[in-house]
């Protein structure tokens, strides 16, 4: 670890460092995920002193991070900046420019086929998947009462009814531990991308 | 020194594109700002998502920030409007459970976590104040003055300068070690560290 | 059962793996007395004074002199806590940098397994399960997902540790500690090689309930945490408190409720050619799945403590002609791949590395059934 680095990171977390160098460390900040978690740490340190009664989510930053990836970038015209790669942020960009919705068989990660495709051949395997199965399916099932949801284009990323199926009838043959692991995961599996709904509140929709 | 010159640089960067420093601007702030909405709301679930929704809002409203104010004045206000705005659009009274209602000792239990969403109940976890409480403890005693000056008074380096008697390149040179202290056990912690974690002494 | 037995109050519930690895910090609410930097000696002393307690359990076994066999004892009992004991509790799920407050309700009462897991903080989902049914809440998708096991299974199913297990593991006690003010064995669970993850697990002396536990990968970097936050474990909970929160309106429903169909004896049996070292098969149905007419054979892979189920089901005619392209999904830290062997599609789902479930599902192959039971084993 640059120790020089982290003292004036120190610095500028206390507002105490000068302007000039403010701006080359804050340059340094946005794209150092390992620089970001030490301010963070930081400011947990202080809260942490301050006993401060607050609830401290990580969930909550993330959160935000991950809506306003989906964001545009506020002045984009020096071209694509190169946000830190994370996994979401290939796959939720192609979904919202093709406008994929519900369908794609797989899933709640997409990750990196093992064929290294870049980003759109990937979505074009994606697609090349019948995406009206599920839902075919479902028309032809039991249902109560059938209605389609307008999915918001980032839903490409959210597991498809599939893939819940199959979690939970593995769930049965898990250990006690990894079962609670695996249903665990699939519940908190939206808080990624929850929050990138329309503000409208679905009604009988009630978290 | 500038006021505000470190929010500043990171929201230019973020008016120009950054995305990424934006995470910065709201790993600093989230627990203020959780802890200012629940002025507000007492469900800490709802805190949470009001102070998303008002870093969003931010976000969204940064290009019209022009630095008139701190960067943190301006967030603040964002967060009490939104914070008013969720108060008054709420219809629906927050979930509960009563499921434990017919047994005795979750009654307890349930008196308990009713407290935890009162703000007064509402602490940082014991786990991450006793390591940040221990690191502090065993910091050399100019280590430690300096840290809690700052972060539990909210001195600046000058004023820690004059309290301390000792010129501010020390102080912030204390100030940093202290954190380095602290962050290591943090880490320790954090990375998994088994049986150093759980033995910190 | 004691008082203290009953309700465990837990203070902590800090993911704090979560904030070094995602640089997130995310403490949780908990009720705690105020304590300022000057309070500190009490509770420094407190952890200091980790292994003071000692249990009630006759054969709390001594570290390191204890036979090799103790670390696997508390790995059965906390199985059989987890899966006979009333218990009530919240906890904190870490993977990936996100944090995500749930909570467990969990009752075995004539028998019958109840089980509600619910989402607190993010996607408002919820799994519920009562007896053979298994009904999975999404309100992000506005569905609902029945499911109907089998009755027989319904205790049945999760894998057993054995000596099979201990060849494929380091199982450890590595220390006593106090976590949250309770007296803990820290169990470590160790992969030999890179088919399997790895756990720590806190488990409460007194109930064998894993107040904590680490999934690790084979370097023993922590990649997924669950702390309880609070915890009871009630003589009695009430049917109310199975009840989704969630409101169903306009919701779609799917179903399999016409039940299993009747083993597909007469069809395709389907194998492994070749697993990864100590896992066998461990079951095998035909069922349909919710939303779906078709049968899909289930098949279920364990090692004793990582299980891998794999599903087939015949490709549908509109797919046939479908490239087959083989993907990739994560649960949490939990595998799946998808990819389709002679006009059929397989899936495979399992809380183990994403290569074994690949591994796994690339060596399906379809057997006549007079061929299946000299390989089974």
């Amino acid at each position: 670890m640059n120790e020089e680095l982290d003292s004036q990171l120190s610095a500028m977390f206390d507002d105490e460092l000068a302007p000039a160098e403010c701006e080359l460390l804050a340059r340094r900040l946005s794209r150092d995920e390992q620089l970001k978690a030490r301010w963070g740490r930081y400011a947990v340190i202080g809260a942490a002193i301050r006993s401060e009664r607050g609830v401290l989510d990580a969930a909550l930053a993330g959160r935000v991070s991950a809506v306003i990836l989906a964001e545009p970038a506020l002045a984009a015209a020096q071209g694509a900046r190169r946000a830190p790669a994370r996994w979401w942020q290939p796959l939720a960009g192609a979904a919202v420019a093709v406008g994929v919705a519900v369908g794609s068989v797989l899933w709640l990660r997409a990750q990196a086929p093992f064929t290294a495709a870049p980003p759109s051949a990937h979505l074009t395997a994606t697609v090349s998947v019948p995406a009206a199965a599920v839902l075919s399916a479902a028309a032809a099932g039991a249902a109560d009462s059938y209605v389609v949801p307008r999915a918001p284009a980032v839903r490409a990323m959210v597991p498809s009814t599939e893939l819940a199926n199959y979690v939970v009838a593995h769930s049965v043959f898990s250990s006690p531990v990894g079962r609670r692991n695996l249903l665990s995961a699939f519940m908190a599996s939206e808080s990624g991308t929850a929050a990138e709904e329309p503000p409208v509140e679905p009604e009988g929709n009630v978290r | 020194m500038s006021a505000d010159a470190s929010d500043l640089s990171l929201v230019r960067r973020v008016q120009r594109g950054d995305k990424g420093a934006f995470d910065a601007l709201v790993l600093k702030y989230q627990h203020k700002l959780v802890k200012l909405v629940m002025r507000y709301v007492r469900n800490p679930a709802e805190a949470e998502d009001i102070a998303q929704e008002a870093f969003i809002k931010a976000y969204r409203a940064l290009p019209q920030f022009r630095g008139d104010s701190a960067f943190y004045t301006w967030l603040y206000r964002i967060a009490i409007n939104t914070a008013k705005n969720a108060v008054v659009s709420r219809d629906r009274s927050p979930i509960e459970y009563d499921l434990d209602r017919n047994t005795e000792e979750s009654y307890d239990m349930q008196g308990r976590m009713k407290d935890s969403e009162t703000p007064e109940g509402l602490v940082l976890t014991e786990e991450i104040r006793s390591t940040v409480n221990a690191a502090i403890d065993a910091l050399p005693e100019d280590l430690r003055t300096a840290i809690v000056l700052r972060e539990l008074e909210g001195l600046s380096y000058e004023e820690i300068a004059a309290a301390m008697a000792c010129p501010v390149g020390t102080v912030r040179s204390r100030i940093f070690r202290a954190r380095e202290a602290i962050d290591r056990r943090l880490r320790e912690v954090f990375e998994g560290g088994l049986g150093r974690a759980e033995e910190l002494g | 059962m004691s008082a203290s037995e009953r309700f465990i109050a837990l203070t902590l519930a800090w993911t704090v793996a979560g904030a070094a690895l995602a640089g997130e910090a995310s403490p949780e609410r908990t009720p705690v007395g105020e304590t300022s930097p000057e309070s500190t000696p009490a509770q420094k002393t407190s952890l200091d004074q980790a292994p003071a307690h000692k249990t009630s359990l006759e054969s709390a076994p001594a570290q390191k002199t204890s036979p090799e066999s103790a670390p696997a004892q508390w790995l059965e009992r906390m199985n059989r806590a987890l899966t006979t004991r009333n218990y009530d509790g919240t906890f904190s799920h870490w993977h990936g940098g996100q944090v995500e407050m749930l909570r467990i309700i969990h009752r075995v009462q004539d028998g019958t397994v109840s089980e509600r897991l619910a989402s607190l903080d993010g996607s408002g989902r919820e799994f519920i399960r009562a007896g053979p049914s298994l009904t999975c809440y999404l309100p992000d998708k506005r569905t609902v997902l029945v499911e109907q096991r089998p009755p027989q299974e319904s205790l049945v199913g999760f894998p057993a540790v054995n000596d099979q297990t201990a060849s494929f593991y380091d199982i450890r006690e590595v220390t006593h500690t106090r976590l949250n003010r309770r007296s803990t064995h820290v169990i470590t669970v160790s992969p030999k090689d890179e088919y399997r993850y790895g756990y720590r697990l806190w488990i409460d002396d007194s109930t064998a309930m894993p107040l904590k536990t680490q999934l690790c990968d084979r370097r023993g970097h922590v990649i997924e945490q669950i702390v309880f936050a609070s915890l009871t474990l009630p003589a009695h909970i009430p049917d109310s408190a199975f009840k989704p929160d969630v409101s169903t309106a306009g919701f779609q429903w799917l179903r399999n409720e016409s039940g299993p169909p009747a083993p597909a004896a007469a069809t395709l049996a389907w194998n492994a050619m070749r697993l990864p070292p100590g896992f066998r098969m461990a079951a095998r149905s035909a069922q349909t799945l919710p939303g779906s007419a078709d049968p899909v054979d289930h098949l279920v892979f364990t090692d004793g403590l990582a299980s891998v189920s794999v599903f087939v089901e015949a490709q549908r005619r509109e797919q046939a002609d479908q490239p087959a392209v083989p993907e990739s999904a994560a649960v949490g830290s939990s595998s799946a791949f998808s990819t389709v062997i002679d006009g059929h599609k397989i899936t495979a789902v399992g809380e183990v590395p994403p290569d074994t479930v690949r591994f796994i599902a690339s060596q399906l192959k379809a057997e006549e059934p007079a061929a299946v039971s000299s390989r089974r084993r």
